[in-house]
């Protein structure tokens, strides 16, 4: 393929950009997934325990031994504490129930909070191993007493199984896959629709004097994928950004981890499925007829994505959706909601992702070979059968 | 000089789309620089062989030369210039940018793009609409932009289907005037009509097909005349042409040979044998009274058609009867006849 080829698909692919970059819908869509993204970025962190400051009160003595304890909880849990000297059990109640306390301890005896957390810990948790401590060893001084909580006095635990993780990650995963289904789904019906209306309208046929097929499919595919890339990297950037402003440690590391793996998958779906749903598009005479020509691409995905809010929700992945992370038609959603339920380890992602590229090696082919004979023939909607059976 | 330089040939072109024959063995040739007419009733295969020139549609069998070379390269494709029959443009491009893109496509530089596309914007009158889409143009200054797409990035082949469809008198004019400059500046070309008797005064040379193959092949002016030359006469105040009625037999009558085809509103259509007998015909006519029209007649192409294809065409038909009707009030036009 000459400089020259490669120009000529450029220009295809460049008018595909400048095209959708100048419709409304385009922007209004990619406001749409941004403000999405954003709220997976922040909701995430608010469900893992929010650490903004939070207050913490003491009933009865020595308070000044009370107080540094709920400071220390602080500083291990990673917030800054206000200490709130209250005169009985019922005002720390009030307190807690109110909102206006996040945990109360009282004496050595007790840590009040209006909720325990699902899992991991939380100011209150942390407030009652310090305390726990101190009153074991009874003349065990705060500092103390945190230096062993922080440290460890526990014997170091090694599990089999990787640790299930916790509502924040799963929730991250569920933003990456609802993304990298809408992503596919959006570009695909517009390289559908797009090439649809390249044939009904006839422009293929003066495009076609000076084009090859082929050329014309992968401009067409190109820029479409250019623009969904810029999208995606708008997302990302909004994604870590705003995580790393309002997430803990543990959810920016495993959201980076998952926002890589979805980033992976978002490129590798949309190879694949990019050439379909533009053979798909040669196939139809209307415009009309694109989302019908269209649907049998989208079936594997949707279902990817129903059963996605399963495996989010339910505590094990089934194995049906595990073989699923390992079909080409629909690991671009099962493979990082694997990931991210900490189902899939790694050696699992990059077989995945092989068998992914490799399909999309055959189905760049067999798309492009479908494109080549439909394109140019007009008269009623065509069959994928009928244009394979037939000579080029 | 190459003999075949700019020359297009189709040679047996045949294609079938299941039952029905498009293209049954159709050969001709389309010289270089002349406004050449691909004529014939609705159906007859001129999109179908059209499409086969510029590379879009396959044949069964047959091929097309251009250059004298066997195939359509790579290169050479993007030195022609096409028209399809029904739109060709994205609906929501903006005229200029469209012919840009198109021209950057065939080739051009960016800036030579640019100034291609405004010339021919200028050119076809459209330099009002060239930031409208093309969907809010109406259907004329669509088929202008069309014709400015196939135009823009100068190529020396033009294969223009139905150039004239949904065009107003004012836009034929514009049309057929951009085909004849083209054609004078070297370019060969190839246009598809099924309305012969508009385009018959525009065409140097035609090839008229039916049914999928050749049924008349020439320049207008042998076709009009058909191995024969004929004049129309008529003398004043005589609406039935009593006057030839009236003329002896042998001596003195009309010269031998020459038979009468028909009379319209007092002109008669006489077929001669020999070119000179025009004179003493002439001479005839203005003993019988003032000559008040006197020229060569030429048969229409509708009528080369029918005669070469036969009554019985539905479409041919049609055609003929209202080309009958145009021929009576508008033929035997001495000025052109006169140029010749």
């Amino acid at each position: 393929m000459s400089a020259n080829w490669w120009a000529m698909t450029w220009l295809v692919a460049r008018r595909e950009i400048n095209d959708r970059g100048r419709a409304k819908s385009f922007w209004i869509a990619s406001a749409v997934l941004l403000v999405a993204v954003a709220a997976g970025a922040v909701i995430p962190a608010l469900l893992a325990g929010g650490h903004a400051a939070a207050r913490v009160g003491i009933v009865g003595g020595p308070a000044a031994a009370l107080s540094q304890t709920a400071r220390e909880a602080g500083q291990i849990y990673g917030t800054s504490v206000t200490v709130v000297r209250l005169p009985s059990v019922a005002a720390a109640k009030a307190g807690l129930r109110s909102g206006t306390l996040a945990a109360a301890l009282v004496g050595d005896a007790e840590v009040l909070v209006n909720r325990q957390p699902v899992t991991g810990s939380s100011i209150g948790t942390t407030l009652a191993q310090i305390g726990g401590l101190q009153k074991i060893y009874a003349q065990l001084p705060p500092a103390a007493a945190a230096g062993a909580v922080a440290h460890g006095i526990a014997l170091p635990v090694h599990s089999l199984s990787p640790p299930a993780k916790n509502l924040a990650t799963r929730i991250t995963g569920l933003t990456a896959a609802i993304l990298i289904y809408v992503i596919i789904l959006t570009y695909g019906i517009r390289i559908t629709i797009g090439v649809g209306e390249e044939k009904a309208t006839r422009v293929v046929e003066v495009l076609l004097t000076t084009l090859r097929p082929v050329q014309l499919l992968a401009g067409k595919v190109i820029g479409m994928g250019l623009l969904a890339l810029g999208q995606i990297a708008a997302m990302v950037g909004v994604y870590l950004v705003l995580g790393h402003a309002v997430g803990s440690p543990e959810v920016r590391s495993a959201a980076t981890n998952i926002v890589l793996v979805a980033g992976l998958w978002i490129v590798l779906g949309y190879a694949f499925y990019c050439t379909a749903y533009a053979a798909a598009g040669s196939l139809i005479s209307r415009q009309a007829d694109a989302y019908n020509a269209a649907l049998p691409l989208q079936i594997p995905l949707i279902l990817a994505y129903v059963l996605t809010y399963t495996v989010i929700y339910a505590s094990t992945v089934n194995p049906f959706f595990h073989v699923l992370a390992f079909i080409p038609f629909t690991a671009p959603v099962a493979m990082p909601v694997l990931v991210a339920v900490g189902a899939a380890p790694a050696w699992q992602v990059v077989l995945s992702a092989i068998i992914t590229v490799a399909s999309t090696v055959w189905m760049a082919r067999l798309a492009g070979t479908i494109y080549g004979r439909a394109i140019l023939r007009t008269g009623s909607r065509l069959k994928v059968r009928q244009v394979l059976r037939s000579a080029a | 000089m190459n003999t075949n330089e700019g020359q297009l040939e189709l040679i047996e072109l045949r294609r079938r789309f299941g039952d029905t024959i498009a293209l049954d063995g159709l050969s001709f040739t389309v010289p270089r620089g002349q406004v050449f007419g691909f004529l014939g009733p609705n159906g007859a295969g001129k999109t179908t062989a059209m499409r086969a020139i510029v590379g879009v549609a396959a044949l069964d069998s047959g091929s097309v030369r251009w250059n004298g070379a066997a195939a359509i390269g790579d290169e050479a494709r993007r030195r022609i210039g096409y028209m399809p029959e029904e739109r060709g443009l994205y609906p929501s491009m903006k005229v200029s940018e469209q012919l840009e893109y198109l021209a950057r496509l065939h080739g051009l530089t960016a800036a030579r793009a640019q100034s291609a596309a405004r010339y021919w914007i200028d050119r076809l009158g459209l330099a009002a609409r060239s930031q409208d889409k093309i969907e809010a143009l109406s259907l004329g200054n669509q088929q202008r932009a069309q014709l400015a797409a196939a135009l823009v990035h100068g190529p020396e082949l033009l294969v223009l289907d139905e150039p004239f469809s949904g065009l107003d008198p004012a836009g034929v004019d514009a049309m057929s005037a951009v085909l004849t400059e083209r054609a004078a500046a070297g370019v060969t070309m190839l246009f598809s009509s099924h309305q012969l008797d508009l385009v018959e005064h525009l065409c140097t040379a035609v090839a008229i097909i039916h049914r999928g193959a050749l049924v008349a092949h020439g320049t207008v002016d042998e076709l009009a005349r058909g191995g024969k030359l004929r004049i129309a006469v008529k003398v004043a105040g005589d609406e039935q042409a009593r006057w030839i009625a009236r003329l002896p037999p042998g001596t003195g009558g009309l010269p031998a040979g020459a038979t009468v085809e028909g009379i319209t509103d007092g002109t008669a259509t006489i077929a001669l044998a020999r070119d000179e007998d025009a004179q003493a015909i002439l001479d005839l006519a203005r003993r019988a009274g003032p000559v008040e029209q006197f020229g060569f007649a030429r048969r229409r192409l509708s009528e080369v058609f029918r005669d070469a294809v036969g009554p019985g065409v539905p479409g041919a038909q049609a055609q003929t009867r209202a080309a009958m009707v145009a021929a009576a009030t508008a033929d035997a036009n001495p000025a052109t006849e006169a140029a010749r």
